[in-house]
């Protein structure tokens, strides 16, 4: 709590609602990725999915990338049958992640993207 | 080949991506259900057994690329055997999952695709979601079995 108080949590609001804008905004150079939810006042959290990849999929290949994501029904299964899509994935932003955090988790997309489109070759 | 490579082979996405013997079997003699409630994965499957032998085997449901693929080439496998062989091969695969393989890889066959879960035990009951299903009606049980209840 000193250590919260002492920085102010309006700057840790800030901090972590920057990084949602700028994770929301870089995530929409991928065509094929839905978020959900778009609430103005939302915490940092951005829930999606991308078509054709199961969301464990997904977070088995981010993990290999050294990121940590959610995915599965984030104890809220009758909000997947209402979206209707198995799973999502939900990417988390504190206090403790950086603007690079962001690059890092569009990269690690970009390789889930190469691992799937690689069976194809 | 890394972990990621072997878990993710070109089968598993093959497979993942087409599954075999994917919807209803009318005239199946066994249905189970297997579920996995904290990643969401469905799946029913469907068996025809006459005189001990499973004659034809499908399934229907939603799941993760693993947990498809994994009962794809699993109905792919026992088409044909019987009851005993089915079980036979369902221990095979767990040993394999789980990174204690004793069988022979051969009694494994295409399944040895799955070899790459066990580096993943997250993973493992992605894989294994089929075959729970699959032992459970081996043993004539409608209760619907749930990756939780191991």
């Amino acid at each position: 709590m000193e250590y919260l108080n002492h920085l102010g949590l309006d700057a840790v609001q800030q901090h972590e609602h920057a990084l949602l804008e700028c994770a929301t905004q870089s995530l929409k150079q991928f065509p094929e990725l839905t978020i959900y939810g778009n609430a103005k006042e939302k915490a940092a959290v951005i829930s999606f999915t991308l078509k054709n990849i199961h969301a464990h999929d997904v977070a088995t290949i981010l993990d290999s990338e050294g990121i940590a994501v959610r995915a599965g029904h984030h104890c809220a299964m009758p909000l997947m049958k209402r979206f209707q899509v198995p799973a999502m994935i939900r990417a988390s932003f504190g206090l403790y992640n950086h603007q690079k955090d962001i690059d890092v988790l569009v990269q690690g997309l970009k390789v889930v993207q190469k691992v799937w489109e690689k069976a194809y070759v | 080949m890394s972990d990621l490579q072997e878990l993710y082979q070109n089968l598993i996405i093959d497979h993942s991506r087409s599954p075999k013997n994917f919807g209803v079997l009318e005239n199946a003699t066994i249905k189970n259900r297997g579920v996995n409630p904290i990643c969401g994965d469905e799946l029913t499957l469907y068996l025809l057994e006459e005189d001990g032998i499973i004659k034809d085997v499908k399934f229907t449901g939603v799941g993760c690329a693993i947990s498809t693929a994994s009962a794809s080439l699993m109905t792919e496998t026992i088409k044909g055997k019987t009851r005993e062989e089915a079980e036979k091969v369902f221990d095979a695969v767990h040993q394999l999952i789980t990174g204690k393989l004793v069988e022979k890889p051969e009694v494994l066959g295409k399944l040895m695709a799955l070899k790459g879960v066990s580096a993943y035990p997250m993973r493992v009951k992605c894989a294994s979601l089929s075959w729970h299903a699959l032992k459970s009606a081996l043993h004539y049980q409608q209760e619907p079995v749930s990756t939780e209840h191991e």
